[in-house]
């Protein structure tokens, strides 16, 4: 039995006919066709389907659609500025070299995203600590910290 | 300093944005007008009899536009380079990959709902899951219309004479060594997009890194289904990893085709993860027996080695691993006696294709763990042994490759160096080092008749400039190395420069992003195309500011003469006035690089490629004596690269392959247990995640190697060649036990720690 | 699959009348990360979902006297909290290390608790905080001793319809330490391939205790331990967990029957180690070997205690050195 939910996408108020089945992803990527979130494995393994919901970094493939409701989500759609600058944590993937296939990066940029608007200067150990539930095959990992690094205004 | 604006900078990928913002088109997110979605059915059984096979239910699902099964597959079509292996199986299926049926469907809820109405009934029969138990006289056939389980496959090199070597050595060291299946793991799922037009002609949207090649595959499945003569378009969306595991052409793709045939509507088949641990080909795995000899100073003397290869149930480039392990079989170290057996055997297991090293892991790690082994009987040092029969350039192998340029030595001491070597060797205390050199091809590889990348490049009226390239941007940054590349030769901005590489409609032909090759073939290619526009550009500006051609250069996009400054121009402007005139002209210009390395020859000799890439890596590890568990304290990757032409995404290559190489060292292997996969997902497959990387130093060493681009080599591969016996060499410096069976797990060294102190376990 | 409604009750007697009208086919979701994989993986189908993440009544935490935690709160919000990281540290050990911060920042000790797998991580450190489990029903609240609450693989002792309200545990004295060591294959995102928790109340004959500095120093091990038999530090009370060597997180009574009221010492603790490895049952599976699993019992009991030690003796250091133990 499909409900109208509304919750906020990006500082916009949507609303949509949700299936109660629906997860988070499939209602981003298939109903809202905002395809910058991957699904990885969808099992919450990867964390390549990663979100910040109320402020906190989420595995949308496991999130219930319905839990979303009245809540404020961002994806990383929602981090370049209206004129089409990036954000410095985009900034920061691109310059140091932290981006290779991409696949992983939509959740890793809101992995950081989530530690860096809690804690804008991190220690080594959260950084880790936030992305350490995204998988990324590509990188070996060095260059993403570095970026994250980085971008809080370290080096 | 080198006078260079754009190689040899750390200049960011010109595709990060585009991925850092999401607003990358991977497969996953492609959409068509009136698209279905394919999903296929697996077998349930690793070897059985297919006595009943009924799609009536899941035909009759609304929603559901078409079933396929192996009787739909015309006329017997089945593909791999052995003709093993049909899309769709039939009557025996010989492993639980097995893609017995596939149906497309209004959506992807549709079609998993439609695959659980196909009932099927089975024979279980008896499987074998083991290539030695495969390979005994009498073992049944896993193919019955073959008269064997060994493929007939050519897999044999000898140089000089190994036995008589055998008795001048003076020290010998032998034994045997086993790696396991690892998967690549690529966070995108494999998929793709079949789409016919009205001709028949089929357009397939893919991440495959091989457009060409595949191209080639998919019109000769056109013509098994009776479509001659007719055009295949493959278009790459944005590729989410690759490392191998897309260079063959898959059953997933032939059914999309079918479906899309079907239907005609365009079919869209994505891997969830499942299937991709399941039914992509991992990494092929290998037994070995192997033995090296030297003499009482530590020069070898032979190397002996004999392979057994677990081919799984059909044939993909795993079989062909073989042909490259040769490559540090006949030339890493000098060896002047030679013998290596290699034999694949069909089993009713899954089946291997290509992953970064393609076989030079494996044998790698045989390689230089028996060295270690063979230094310790020899009473030489480690480092010392590698050393004494280090690669030179000017060097000529047992394979008659030619080694140009070789920074073998320079990287052994700065592994030596960085790891304080001296200081941490022999402490036996639950510290130790190791170490573990490579070789690779470099200069691209002769594996097929062409080794050739081609490039179009054209200017624009306002100075922009499209380079058309064959090479295939997988994540390793081919495109931003051929901007680079391209705009150090002509002198314009890299901002100016649009690669466009996903379009077989548009791209020229190019063999695939294999054998590390696209720095040096596209890059090459790229070179050769941009000088010749530069070569256009200067004719018309010669004319234009009436000066001499070689009075004139191009800097930030202007064009000006050495002679007098106020002579310039800017390129926009020098290239409207050549178009907009009288029997104006527009620049195009193309470039076919194949380069000049060789065919191996029935013997196996051949300048394989025209340079080698080498390596040395270092570790330091403390291993947990009562847990067994193995920490990498300090990790050196050391690579000759010829010339860094683009540092930063180079050390994202040593990053990356480095740690895709621990990961094969101490923690992945795909648990294959009679047939069925047990770990097909990220929680149990221990792919290395951001805690476990260690203190690593990736050190780039320069060699400048003349054939390549700007003096660049390959280095795509190399990152995890040498890891797996660098981490056994230093467990063995720590506490005394070697571990000859990857991956090296905490149990493998407790219960080695027991036995050598005549504990039970 | 067919759909199923979702529900989002805001009090535990509202949930429990949903869970009734639905005949017992509804399910209790809290943070999801164990129920979505389940329907995902088609082991579950159920009738409806009610959700238990806007009932108020289960997100306390309250550290005024003991602590009591609701069944509704995090594992992040758990493992970021103070007095649980110096005075229930087994627990923030635990919650810290579960899956990852994705999955912390939604997944509940609840539903860790109530789904019950022998690798649950937050079960041996309630196991041995002493906690009790209070449990929301038709006919009031009622609490178990938590080793009284797993009655084997994914099986606890809640009756139908009743809700785990939360989890209450006593305060303990200053000479009071807990640890939870995960053994794992790789440094994250990993199940446990067995969990050894720990809790030790010590007695210090005495005001100083001398070997305070060895722990800060690097001497080994062995040296630590004499000083401790040397200055006759005494265990006077010992709780001791295992996970995923039965098939349910257990006690090591005996172990802790033999260790109560003696003076710690290698030897001691070796023999301790052995006798915890003598009462598990640890099967073979992908995710580890049965030999293996009863060897880590030995090394990690001995380990987790002089851990729990360490932080008994020199608790203003919240970082521990990176020893092997």
């Amino acid at each position: 039995m499909k409900k109208e939910i509304t919750f906020i996408v990006n500082n916009e108020k949507i609303a949509i006919e949700a299936d109660p089945k629906w997860t988070l992803l499939y209602v981003l990527r298939e109903v809202l066709e905002m395809t910058g979130t991957k699904e990885g494995c969808g099992y919450g393994e990867c964390g390549a389907c990663t979100v910040i919901i109320d402020g906190q970094a989420v595995n949308s493939c496991l999130y219930p659609v319905m839990e979303a409701e009245g809540r404020n989500i961002l994806t990383i759609e929602g981090l370049m500025t209206k004129d089409g600058e990036l954000d410095p944590i985009q900034k920061a993937f691109v310059d140091e070299g932290a981006v290779q296939c991409g696949f992983c990066i939509p959740g890793m940029i809101m992995s950081a995203k989530a530690l860096l608007d809690r804690k804008p200067k991190p220690t080594e150990d959260e950084i880790k600590e936030s992305i350490e539930g995204n998988l990324c095959r590509c990188t070996g990992y060095v260059k993403i910290t570095d970026a994250i690094r980085s971008a809080a205004g370290g080096r | 300093m080198d006078g260079l604006k754009f190689v040899g900078k750390r200049i960011p990928k010109k595709d990060a944005p585009l991925k850092a913002t999401g607003e990358a088109i991977y497969i996953q997110d492609l959409k068509l007008p009136g698209m279905l979605h394919g999903k296929i059915l697996y077998s349930k059984y690793p070897h059985a009899r297919i006595l009943k096979l009924d799609t009536s239910r899941a035909a009759a699902l609304p929603g559901v536009k078409a079933v396929l099964t192996g009787a739909d597959v015309p006329n017997n079509f089945k593909f791999g380079f052995m003709k093993d292996n049909p899309p769709l199986k039939s009557g025996k299926v010989l492993s639980t990959r097995d893609e017995i049926a596939a149906v497309a469907a209004i959506s992807q809820e549709v079609a998993e709902e439609a695959i659980d109405l196909i009932d099927v009934e089975y024979e279980e029969l008896p499987g074998i899951f083991d290539p030695l138990e495969a390979m005994q006289e009498g073992a049944s056939l896993i193919h019955e219309e073959l008269k064997s389980n060994v493929l007939k496959l050519p897999w044999k090199f000898v140089h000089g004479d190994v036995e008589a070597s055998r008795k001048d050595s003076a020290f010998i060291a032998e034994d045997s060594f086993t790696t396991q299946w690892v998967t690549h793991c690529c966070l995108g799922t494999s998929g793709c997009v079949a789409s016919f037009d009205v001709g028949n002609n089929l357009t397939m949207y893919s991440n495959t890194q091989i457009p060409s090649l595949a191209q080639n595959d998919f019109l000769e499945a056109l013509k098994a289904f009776g479509l001659k003569n007719r055009r295949v378009r493959i278009v790459q969306t944005t590729i989410g990893g690759g490392f191998g595991s897309k260079l063959d052409t898959y059953a997933y793709e032939y059914i999309a085709i079918l479906l899309a045939l079907k239907t005609r509507r365009p079919v869209k088949l994505v891997f969830s993860r499942e299937e991709e641990f399941l039914a992509t080909s991992p990494r092929q795995p290998t037994i070995t027996k192997i033995s090296q000899g030297c003499d009482k100073d530590g020069k070898l003397t032979f190397r002996e080695i004999e392979m057994v290869l677990d081919n799984g149930a059909y044939t993909s480039w795993g079989a062909t691993t073989p042909s490259v392990m040769m490559v540090p079989i006949s030339s890493l170290y000098k060896v002047p006696n030679v013998k290596y057996t290699a034999k694949c055997v069909y089993t009713n297991n899954t089946y291997s294709q290509a992953f970064r090293g393609y076989g030079n892991p494996q044998a790698t790690f045989a390689i230089e763990s028996c060295l270690d082994q063979l230094a310790e009987k020899a009473g030489v040092d480690p480092v010392e042994i590698r050393r004494i029969n280090a690669n030179e350039p000017g060097e000529v192998t047992p394979q008659n490759f030619r080694i140009t340029s070789c920074g073998m030595k320079e990287c052994i001491d700065e592994v030596v160096k960085r790891l304080d070597w001296k200081n941490k060797c022999g402490r036996g205390d639950g510290r130790g080092v190791g170490m573990a050199s490579l070789i690779h091809v470099g200069g691209a590889a002769r594996v097929y008749k062409s080794d050739g990348c081609g490039t179009i490049i054209k200017v624009d009226d306002n100075g922009k400039v499209d380079v058309i390239t064959g090479s295939s941007e997988i994540g390793q940054g081919s495109d931003t190395i051929i901007a680079q590349i391209v705009a150090e030769v002509l002198g314009v901005s890299i901002d100016d420069i649009n690669v466009i590489n996903n379009d077989t409609d548009v791209c020229p032909w190019d063999v695939g992003v294999h054998a590390s090759r696209t720095t040096f073939v596209a890059g090459n290619s790229a070179l050769g195309a941009a000088q010749k526009i530069k070569a256009q550009i200067m004719d018309i500006a010669a004319k234009t500011l009436s000066e001499p051609v070689d009075a004139l250069d191009m800097k930030d996009g202007v064009i000006f003469s050495r002679n007098d400054k106020e002579k310039n121009i800017p390129l926009g402007k020098v290239l409207r006035k050549a178009h907009y005139t009288l029997g104006g002209r527009m620049l195009v210009a193309e470039n076919f690089y194949d380069p000049p390395n060789e065919n191996f020859d029935q013997t196996f000799r051949g300048n394989l490629s025209v340079a080698y890439a080498y390596g040395a890596h270092g570790v330091e590890v403390e291993v947990d004596r009562e847990t067994g568990q193995v920490k990498i304290l300090n990790y050196v990757a050391a690579h000759d690269v010829g010339k860094a032409i683009n540092p930063m995404l180079l050390e994202g290559q040593i990053y990356g392959g480095g740690l895709q190489g621990i990961g094969y060292a101490l923690g992945e292997r795909m648990i294959w247990d009679k047939g069925y996969l047990k770990n097909g997902n990220f929680l149990d497959y221990k792919m290395p995640t951001v805690r476990d990387v260690p203190p690593v130093q990736a050190v780039i060493v320069e060699s400048d190697e003349q054939a390549g681009p700007f003096g660049a080599k390959g280095i795509g591969e190399p990152g995890l060649v040498p890891t797996a016996p660098a981490i056994a060499n230093a467990v063995y410096d720590a506490v005394g036990v070697r571990i000859k069976d990857l991956p090296i797990t905490p149990e493998k060294v407790l219960r080695a720690l027991k036995e050598k102190a005549g504990q039970k376990t | 699959m067919g759909s199923f409604e979702y529900y989002k009750p805001e009090s535990i007697a509202e949930a429990m009348a949903l869970m009734e009208e639905s005949g017992g086919k509804g399910v209790y979701i809290a943070g999801g990360t164990d129920v979505m994989v389940l329907i995902r993986q088609r082991k579950l189908s159920p009738g409806c979902l009610i959700s238990l993440r806007n009932i108020g009544d289960l997100a306390y935490l309250d550290t005024s006297s003991g602590l009591a935690i609701g069944s509704g709160v995090t594992h992040n919000a758990i493992a970021k909290n103070d007095i649980i990281q110096t005075k229930y540290t087994a627990l923030a050990d635990a919650t810290s290390k579960v899956g990852s911060l994705q999955i912390r920042n939604i997944a509940t000790m609840g539903g860790n608790i109530c789904n019950a797998a022998p690798s649950a991580d937050t079960a041996c450190p309630l196991l041995v905080l002493d906690a009790r489990v209070v449990m929301a029903g038709k006919n009031g609240e009622r609490s178990v001793p938590i080793d009284e609450f797993f009655l084997g693989p994914n099986r606890v002792a809640l009756r139908p319809g009743e809700i785990v309200k939360g989890f209450e545990m006593p305060a303990f004295n200053e000479r009071t330490g807990s640890a939870y060591i995960k053994h794992t294959r790789r440094q994250a995102m990993d199940l446990p391939m067995l969990g050894v928790a720990a809790r030790v109340t010590i007695r210090i004959d005495g005001d100083q205790i001398g070997c305070r500095d060895a722990l800060c120093g690097i001497e080994n091990i062995s040296d630590i331990l004499k000083r401790f038999e040397d200055e006759k530090l005494v265990c006077e009370d010992v709780r001791i967990a295992m996970g995923v060597v039965a098939p349910r997180p257990m006690r090591a009574k005996k172990a802790e029957g033999a260790l109560k009221g003696r003076v710690i010492s290698e030897v001691l603790l070796q023999e301790i180690g052995e006798i915890a490895a003598s009462e598990c049952q640890p099967r073979d599976s992908i995710r580890g070997e049965a030999w293996y699993r009863r060897d880590m019992v030995k090394v990690l009991t001995k380990r987790a205690i002089l851990r729990v030690v360490d932080r008994i003796i020199r608790p203003d250091d919240t970082i521990w050195p990176e020893r092997l133990w």
